[in-house]
């Protein structure tokens, strides 16, 4: 649901003292990011991804350093942020389950999937375990059907699941021999 | 010779050249194809002719192969072309559509994953030939994985002189016209909208991805308001082969219209999915027939069971029904068959258990899901439909309620006329389609809507 408005007006914005945009980001984004477009706002999605990447959700600090530095208004970042589903604007868990849910997911039993998941962790879908450690949601279609039902497992793919596997990649998640892979590791955040 | 049926006249695949996949290699030895192994292997010659011709003859080599856009509707890439005023000398761009999320579609992400370099080199074609100078590939924010190849492989491009100062674009050439191409990967954030073409151009100027009302059309007014050519990745990856083989040899495969209509020449990345035996991505002439598909190359439906359905390429697309088995996968199928249009040819197929009434619910969720909520008819009319699918499922509806669902679904899409992109058009011919093709179905779901009549017996008889 995209498209729902957020109330804005009347927001209190959390603030730290220590910036949230490194300097090492905001020399990337301006080195890297801005010159790759005709207006700096072009280089707000990868603006965003970085900050994304390193902490997990965008907090509403990071969006006012961003919009300075590209030179935007705060709320022109706040209406893309609401936007995307990708972009989070509350802290999730330390671990990111995304099943798929769409056509050819559903009816090769992913619904099981989730179900097995649910159980494991002992939360709903959208909500996120008492430690922090997975937030698990559905997303619409990962683009890998000829191998349902699928899941991401943070920036990894898992094809070809069923319960038991991703129960069993749950556990080594949790005791910490789960190993990065899936279909590709991503090495480093692009 | 152009083909009026279709036979399979393919002895090597041309887009999976590198990719090893059945019938012509193994699975397991797909690697991602780096610069060194593409140019071994025939790789960047069909930029290098396309370099040794001016420009507009390039587009007309194009424009003969009647290439036909490989990402859901079917125009022709070479006319599409032509539409580029001249250049001024200001900015032009490329925005390369690789934002791959309609559901049963996975063809662009297996080109990414392991030949990316069929892709740029396929960029810097068109580059070359529209007189493009910057380029940007808008992936969807979930191929995490294929933005990193990508990535990978534009550094290995600069590096060999593809693009940028060094870059082939930038020889005087033929055209006397050098110019540097740029080439960049822009990552999306998980909107479905964003494929819609002018929601990709406001993805990548920052904003929400909120189509924009044409005209002005991209090729005149685009990104950041100046000329854009936008086309999908499996498009763009035809180019180079257009360009070594030349246009006849790409009219071999695929087949005539059967119908008079504009034909359908070329392979097509085939993305089979749901209940058969061997499901995946298959390059195959255009115009099989979806049994021959299914029974030869699939293993046929999942444990012997019969087929019931399948949709064409997207959930976009609605649905072929049970006695549509032989369907020919061409660009004539949405006149013939009753459904949307070809769409990405990549067939969800479904057996005989299939709840049909499910199918439309899950399709009926994620157009809810995904209306990017700027048009009335679609941002309503997918929250109702689903509501109502939702209700039909839990045997909780009468019959005029799929009445209520139809004349919603009719009601939405730029065909109709009540919104400004195609995403509701796709929610109407899927829900419309489903309950028309297996209406008995929705009817056994449903109670009966009884309409209480009374008649006055004593004015009947005249008294």
């Amino acid at each position: 649901m995209a498209w729902i408005m957020k109330n804005s007006a009347d927001a209190q914005i959390e603030t730290r003292d220590e910036p949230y945009l490194t300097p090492d980001m905001e020399k990337k984004l301006r080195e890297v990011y801005m010159p790759r477009y005709e207006r700096p706002k072009g280089a707000l999605f990868p603006a965003l991804h970085m900050v994304q990447h390193h902490y997990g959700w965008i907090p509403q600090q990071a969006m006012q350093e961003i919009a300075d530095v590209l030179e935007i208004a705060p709320s022109e970042v706040l209406d893309t942020v609401s936007f995307y589903e990708e972009y989070w604007e509350l802290p999730k868990g330390e671990h990111l389950i995304s099943v798929c849910r769409s056509i050819a997911c559903e009816f090769c039993s992913a619904t099981a999937c989730t179900e097995a998941i649910k159980a494991k962790l002992g939360i709903d879908v959208g909500q996120t375990t008492d430690d922090g450690k997975f937030t698990l949601v559905e997303l619409e279609c990962l683009g890998s059907c000829g191998t349902a039902p699928v899941a991401l497992i943070d920036d990894d793919l898992h094809e070809n699941l069923s319960p038991d596997r991703i129960v069993s990649m749950i556990d080594q998640v949790q005791n910490g021999t789960y190993t990065q892979g899936g279909t590709g590791a991503v090495k480093e955040d692009l | 010779m152009p083909k009026k049926t279709w036979e399979n006249t393919l002895t090597q695949h041309h887009l999976l050249k590198r990719i090893p996949t059945a019938p012509f290699g193994n699975i397991r030895d797909r690697h991602i194809v780096g610069y060194d192994e593409y140019v071994k292997t025939g790789g960047y010659e069909g930029l290098r002719k396309a370099m040794a011709m001016k420009p507009a003859d390039v587009t007309s080599q194009v424009k003969d192969s009647v290439l036909r856009g490989r990402g859901g509707a079917g125009f022709p890439t070479g006319l599409k072309w032509t539409f580029l005023p001249d250049a001024d000398g200001g900015q032009r761009y490329l925005a390369i559509n690789a934002d791959e999320s309609e559901p049963g579609t996975f063809k662009d992400r297996l080109l990414m994953d392991f030949d990316p370099h069929g892709l740029l080199e396929g960029i810097a074609i068109c580059m070359y030939a529209c007189r493009l100078n910057k380029a940007y590939i808008f992936i969807r924010g979930e191929y995490h994985h294929q933005a990193h190849v990508l990535e990978e492989a534009i550094k290995e491009a600069y590096e060999n002189g593809i693009f940028g100062e060094k870059g082939l674009l930038n020889q005087a050439g033929v055209s006397g016209d050098p110019f540097v191409g740029e080439c960049y990967v822009h990552r999306g954030a998980g909107a479905y909208i964003c494929g819609e073409e002018t929601a990709l151009l406001e993805g990548i100027e920052g904003k929400r991805g909120w189509p924009r009302i044409k005209p002005p059309f991209p090729a005149l007014k685009g990104l950041f308001g100046r000329p854009t050519i936008i086309n999908n990745v499996e498009t763009l990856a035809h180019l180079p082969f257009i360009m070594s083989d030349g246009s006849d040899a790409f009219k071999n495969q695929g087949v005539e219209s059967s119908i008079g209509g504009p034909p359908s020449f070329g392979t097509k990345l085939m993305g089979v999915s749901g209940h058969v035996e061997k499901p995946g991505c298959y390059e195959l002439e255009l115009g099989i027939p979806l049994r021959t598909l299914i029974e030869d190359y699939c293993g046929g439906i999942r444990g012997g069971k019969k087929f019931k359905g399948a949709i064409p390429g997207g959930v976009s697309m609605g649905i072929l029904g049970r006695d549509q088995f032989d369907a020919e996968m061409d660009f004539d199928i949405g006149r013939k068959y009753d459904v949307l249009g070809l769409g990405t040819s990549g067939p969800t197929v479904f057996d005989e258990d299939t709840d049909m009434v499910a199918v439309a619910r899950n399709i009926a969720r994620f157009y809810k899901h995904e209306s990017c909520g700027q048009c009335t008819p679609c941002r309503e009319g997918s929250g109702w439909l689903y509501q109502i699918m939702t209700r039909i499922e839990a045997g909780d509806a009468k019959t005029k309620d799929l009445d209520l669902a139809m004349e919603v679904a009719k009601s939405m899409g730029s065909m109709p006329g009540t919104t400004i992109c195609g995403l509701a058009d796709g929610n109407n011919w899927a829900a419309r389609t489903i309950m028309e093709k297996y209406h008995e179905e929705f009817e056994a779901r449903v109670a009966r809507t009884f309409v209480p009549v009374t008649i006055d017996m004593a004015a009947l008889s005249g008294a």
